[in-house]
This record gives C-alpha cells, sequence and structure tokens, in this order.
C-alpha cells in the first residue's frame, strides 16, 4: 500500500463515489421482498443485512468527504489534468490484460496460444522504448515471441499436463 | 501434553515420504522467489499455488500451501536487504536495518540474522500452534450467535484499523467486503440479492478468484504502471547465522516471537503489523536505541522474528474459529474448505490429528528456508535481477489461470479482473486491501449470526452485548471504534496517564 496520502479532492471524490454506492446498496436492500407472505420476521428479511452495512458505508462515506473538506478540498478547486503520455504504462497494461482475459481467453485459440500470444505482446509493448533507444527493436521482436512461446508452453504443461489443472 | 509431541511426530512421520519432501523443498523455493521478488506478495503466491494445487491429495496440496507461505514471508527480507525494496509488506521494518547493514558491507550478516530470526519465529509461532488452537477451540465452543457476529464485526474492525493508516478507510473496505460476501441467495431463503438476473452472481462471489484480483492483478498493475528500477546490489559477506547473534538478543527473539504470534492470532492484521509492532518492541527494550534503523542486529532480528512467527499464529484463528489471521490465511482457510477440510471449533473433536499435521508442516516449511537461506544467495541475486517487464506478464497469465480453474467459469476470471481494477484504484486512493478480503471471508459468519441470534432473541438487541463474551467482544469493537475519535482518544490518554502515574507512585 502507498504511504503517500492521496490529495484532500481526490478523498472528497472517493466518499461521494461511496456515497452513491451506499446509497444504492441501501435502495436494493429496501426494495427487496421481505417475505411476509412466508411469515418471515423482519429481522430475518434478506434486506437487513445488507440495508446496515449500505447505512454504515454511507456513514463513514459522510465523514470521509467532511474531513476532506475541513482539509482544504473545496479550496481552490480545480479539474485535475490528465495526460494520457504520462499513463501510458497503466493505460497499456489494462489494454492488454483485459485484451487478452476478455477477448482470447476461452474465445477459440488454444491457451497457450493465448498466453503466448499475450506475453509476446506485453514484453515487446514494455520494452519498446528501450529497444527504440538501444536501436535493437528486430530483436526484441525476436526475443518477445521467443519469451512469449516459452512461458504459453511452460505454463499449459506446468497446470495441465503436470497438475491436471483445467485451463480455459 | 505428551499427546501433542506424539500427534506431532506421528504426523511429521507421515510427511516423511520421497513425494512430501520433494514438493516441500519445491513450494518453500517458489515462497521464497515470490517473497524476494518485489511486487509479489504471500497472499498472491497462496493464491495461485491453490489453484496448482487442487488436484493433489488435501495433506500435500495443503503442505505446498504452508511451505509456500512461509517461504514468501521469509523471502521477503532477501529484497529488504539487498535492494532497500520490501519484497512482501512483512518486510517493510527489515529494510530499515537490513539494508543499513548492507550498505557497511554486511549484507551476508544481515541475511544470516533474517534466516535465524525467521527459524526461531516460526518455531516461535509453531509452539503457540500446538498449544493454543486447542484450546482457542474449547473456548469456541461455549460461542453461540451472539459471540460469533462480535467475532466477525472484531475482525473486520480491527483489521480495518490496524492494516492501513486510515481507520475510517479500512473499516470502508472491510464493510464493502461484508457486503460482497452477502451478494448472491441468501442463506436463509435462497432468495437473490444484487445479482441484476445473472445467473452465475447467485453462487456468489468467490473467495479466490476476488483474493487473486485484489492482490495479483491489482499488483501487477501497480508494478506495471512504473518505470522499473535499476537493481544494485551491494557487496556481501557470508550468510551463515552467527550462534553469538541469536545468543546474544535471546530475550528480543522471545519477545518478538510471541508479539508476532499475538498479532497472528488478532483476526486479519497480518505479518506487516507483527513485523513493525516487535521492531518498535524492541526498539523500547533496547540499551542501544541509537543503533536502530542505522543497522541494528536487534532490529533486524525483531522484525524478522515478529513476521515470521505471525505466520503459525495467524493460522491459530483459521483451525481454531475458521476466521483468518492474515490475508494469506484467508486463502489457506479457503484452501482447507476446497480440500473438504473443516476447520473450526468442533476441528479438535472431529479432526485433532490434522492440527498436528498443519504443526509439522510449520516445521519442514521452517527446514526449507533454513535451507535455501544458507545455500540459495548466488541464485536470488540472478532472480532479482530478473526484469519485472518479464515477469509480470506471465503473473497475469496465472492469475487468469487461478481463477478459472477452481470452478471452470469465465466468470471467475471477470471477477479477478474487476476485483483487480477496483483494488488498484482502492490501494491508489490509500484504502488497504486485507479489511476488504477479511470481510468477503466473514461477511457469511457476520449475517448468518445476526440473523440466528434474532431469531433467537426474537428480535431483542440486549442479548448481543449482555452475554460475557459477546460483552467483551462489543466492548473491543466500540473501544477501538471510539479511540480514533479525537476527543475519545484524548480523553483515553489523559485517564491512561493518570493510572500509569498512580503506578509509577506506588513504585
Amino acid at each position: 500500500m502507498d504511504d503517500e496520502k492521496p490529495a484532500p479532492l481526490a478523498d472528497l471524490l472517493t466518499g461521494a463515489a461511496w456515497l452513491t454506492l451506499a446509497l444504492a446498496i441501501m435502495i436494493g436492500a429496501w426494495q427487496m421482498d421481505r417475505l411476509e407472505r412466508l411469515s418471515a420476521a423482519i429481522y430475518t428479511a434478506p434486506g437487513l443485512v445488507p440495508g446496515l452495512l449500505g447505512a454504515a458505508i454511507a456513514l463513514m462515506a459522510v465523514i470521509l468527504m467532511g474531513r476532506a473538506a475541513r482539509a482544504g478540498a473545496l479550496a481552490n478547486v480545480r479539474l485535475p489534468t490528465l495526460r494520457i503520455a504520462d499513463h501510458w504504462r497503466l493505460i497499456a497494461a489494462l489494454v492488454l490484460c483485459l485484451g487478452f482475459a476478455i477477448g482470447l481467453v476461452g474465445r477459440g485459440p488454444p491457451f497457450w496460444l493465448a498466453a503466448a500470444l499475450f506475453t509476446a505482446v506485453t514484453v515487446f509493448v514494455f520494452q519498446f522504448p528501450a529497444r527504440r533507444r538501444d536501436g535493437t527493436l528486430a530483436r526484441g521482436a525476436m526475443f518477445a515471441m521467443a519469451f512469449g512461446l516459452i512461458a504459453g508452453f511452460t505454463i499449459h504443461y506446468l497446470f495441465q499436463d503436470l497438475f491436471l489443472v483445467r485451463l480455459p | 501434553m505428551f499427546d501433542g509431541i506424539i500427534g506431532f511426530f506421528s504426523s511429521l512421520a507421515d510427511f516423511m515420504t520421497p513425494s512430501s519432501i520433494f514438493y516441500a523443498l519445491l513450494s518453500s523455493l517458489i515462497g521464497f522467489i515470490i517473497g524476494a521478488l518485489p511486487g509479489l506478495t504471500a497472499t498472491m503466491g497462496v493464491a495461485l499455488m491453490t489453484t496448482l494445487t487442487i488436484a493433489l491429495p488435501p495433506s500435500q496440496a495443503l503442505l505446498i500451501l504452508i511451505c509456500t507461505y512461509v517461504g514468501a514471508i521469509y523471502g521477503g527480507s532477501r529484497s529488504a536487504i539487498l535492494l532497500n525494496i520490501p519484497g512482501t509488506p512483512a518486510s517493510a521494518a527489515s529494510c530499515l536495518d537490513g539494508h543499513a547493514l548492507a550498505k557497511q558491507g554486511l549484507a551476508g550478516r544481515a541475511m544470516g540474522i533474517a534466516t535465524s530470526g525467521s527459524v526461531l519465529g516460526t518455531w516461535i509461532g509453531m509452539l503457540a500452534l500446538a498449544f493454543f488452537t486447542p484450546v482457542l477451540g474449547e473456548m469456541a465452543l461455549k460461542f453461540g450467535a451472539y459471540e460469533f457476529f462480535w467475532l466477525a464485526v472484531f475482525g473486520v474492525v480491527i483489521s480495518g484499523n490496524l492494516t492501513g493508516n486510515d481507520a475510517i478507510k479500512g473499516w470502508m473496505a472491510g464493510f464493502l467486503g461484508l457486503f460482497i460476501a452477502g451478494i448472491g441467495q441468501d442463506g436463509l431463503y435462497a432468495y437473490d440479492r444484487y445479482t441484476f438476473g445473472i445467473h452465475d452472481i447467485s453462487g456468489g462471489i468467490s473467495l479466490v478468484p476476488a483474493l487473486v484480483g485484489a492482490f495479483g492483478f491489482a499488483e501487477v498493475l501497480t508494478v506495471m504502471k512504473d518505470v522499473p528500477r535499476a537493481v544494485t546490489i551491494n557487496a556481501f559477506d557470508t550468510v551463515i547465522p552467527k550462534l553469538r547473534d541469536v545468543t546474544q538478543y535471546w530475550r528480543t527473539v522471545i519477545r518478538s516471537g510471541l508479539i508476532g504470534t499475538g498479532i497472528g492470532i488478532v483476526p486479519g492484521v497480518g505479518e506487516d503489523v507483527a513485523a513493525w509492532a516487535s521492531y518498535a518492541a524492541a526498539k523500547r527494550a533496547s540499551k542501544e536505541k541509537e543503533k536502530f534503523g542505522k543497522g541494528s542486529i536487534e532490529g533486524l532480528m525483531a522484525a524478522e522474528t515478529g513476521d515470521n512467527a505471525c505466520v503459525p499464529g495467524a493460522i491459530i484463528p483459521v483451525l481454531a474459529l475458521a476466521v483468518p489471521g492474515s490475508a494469506p490465511a484467508a486463502v489457506l482457510l479457503a484452501a482447507m474448505l476446497i480440500h473438504g477440510v473443516n476447520p473450526g471449533p468442533l476441528i479438535m473433536i472431529e479432526n485433532p490429528k490434522f492440527v498436528y499435521d498443519v504443526v509439522a508442516m510449520m516445521f519442514i516449511a521452517s527446514v526449507g528456508i533454513l535451507i535455501y537461506g544458507l545455500t540459495l544467495t548466488k541464485l536470488l541475486i540472478k532472480i532479482l535481477q530478473f526484469p519485472q517487464t518479464l515477469i509480470m506478464p506471465v503473473i497475469f497469465v496465472l492469475c487468469v489461470v487461478g481463477s478459472y480453474a477452481i470452478s471452470q467459469r469465465l466468470f471467475d476470471v471477470y471477477v479477478m479482473l474487476a476485483f483487480g481494477v477496483i483494488g488498484f484504484f482502492l490501494r491508489q486512493l490509500n484504502f488497504p486491501m486485507a479489511p476488504l478480503v477479511l470481510g468477503i471471508v466473514l461477511g457469511d459468519l457476520m449475517e448468518k449470526n445476526l440473523r440466528r441470534g434474532l431469531v433467537l432473541s426474537d428480535g431483542d438487541l440486549l442479548p448481543f452485548i449482555t452475554r460475557p463474551i459477546a460483552f467483551v467482544m462489543f466492548a473491543l469493537v466500540a473501544g477501538t471504534i471510539l479511540l480514533n475519535v479525537p476527543v475519545f482518544h484524548a480523553a483515553a490518554a489523559r485517564a491512561w496517564g493518570a493510572a500509569t502515574q498512580v503506578f509509577r507512585r506506588g513504585s
């Protein structure tokens, strides 16, 4: 966990998001069937515990927001500037991981091939700046492909053949 | 007493087969490497190994998981000493003195101290595991619905309070975990809650995919978002521990072992808190306070003994109460349930041998870390220099396999992805993950016992605070919450000051 504390504005916005979630939980809990036709007591209603938890989360979200406001979250409010170039590593990691898990796994290609493709592309993308700087892009691509294939085959062999675990 | 000793040796003898020894050595090594590599945590390691071992017999599967757990907590000290980066959060306290010793050219001695502290810590915790599990299990037989309800709430509240640096955020994460545990069909009427008509959600959110997401995928994103740091390793001397380092600080070893074990028993707190608490206690008691943070052998010994003693400590409530003492112990609990072992208050009646099996597994794991601690330094340095760009994609593939393998449902892969993304952003905003996980584990226990208690008392809330054990737990929960309110905190500090002054005068 990061020791660095987030800015008060971030806490205020997070608190608002938690409050929205908590209210949605409470509304969902309230709308649940109380099963009175089954002579169920109110304290056994399915919505009781989620409703109480929603209320507790809402209370804490309000405290978080109040604390952030006292810490100056509302003073000089400016929209944060978000430059994609500063976060390319995170965005690339998210796109590649989600693309692999949602788009490739269980959608046709055998798992070892999907895993090899994902590993190779990820290694190549994250080594790209250093490889371009050193002028070794072609070597980097070959290395990424070889590494991807070794990783894909090893995982397949280890799980499916050695430990008899079914793969997607 | 003698039954316990006989039980331990009988269990140990059962594991003396070539396959068990091979699995123990291999998994200790895997744990050691996972722990040493920054960005890979013990929880992630145990969760991934849970899927790898799903087809093995329960005793061998759990042996592998415990060896991985112990190995990972120990392995974290290596990168703390050599790189000043804790391999796992449990080793953060070891960075202070371990790396300071490394900078003085004493990295080998620091690694020797970490090895001896970790092994001794595991043994102290192991003894406590053998002794306290039956005691706690017997005590838990007196628990009714009211006590179990408070036990679950206490776990989440104390974990939220101690695992992060902001109690409110810890509690929010914990309560979210309790809520997530309630998604799907409820336990009394099989009524679908928050399923939005999606059939897969009716069965609830499985623990292992959620854990793999929160500790695996989130960690992959955390590591990959930053440009990797260059690895520079100082020269080091011999890693063979010096007997004098142990005998000179035997008080520190015993104190830290007991503190680590004690913190392990507290639900959901874990090894990092155990290491810091042991370190702080050693500093308070030390005659060489000024050396702490500048290469104190005593400080490093305390941190390493404390975090490794916490591992068996965290397994005590798993066995006696089915409540995990740390995040990796939560995975271990899930693995026990998957393998058909039912931990809880009845374990000493239904399956007493299993407790001694776990003690024997701990002992075998400690031998594993001793072997690797003394022999694998050069190989480990090569592994530490392996680029994270190559490791992280492989870890993500393992996260996908790990979340799929238990139920063979792609839905669990999507659960892992959701928990990974949510977990990543929550971490960036300073929300700790351990209370969230503990909430998911304890949610069912909390809800069932709240509703059962209300049915038994016909809606009366008084039994929740008038029964003796329930009252103590309620007081602990209320006290923990109130101590975070500034007015109450100041009043408590004043009262404590006045009380200790009376004692000081008296003495």
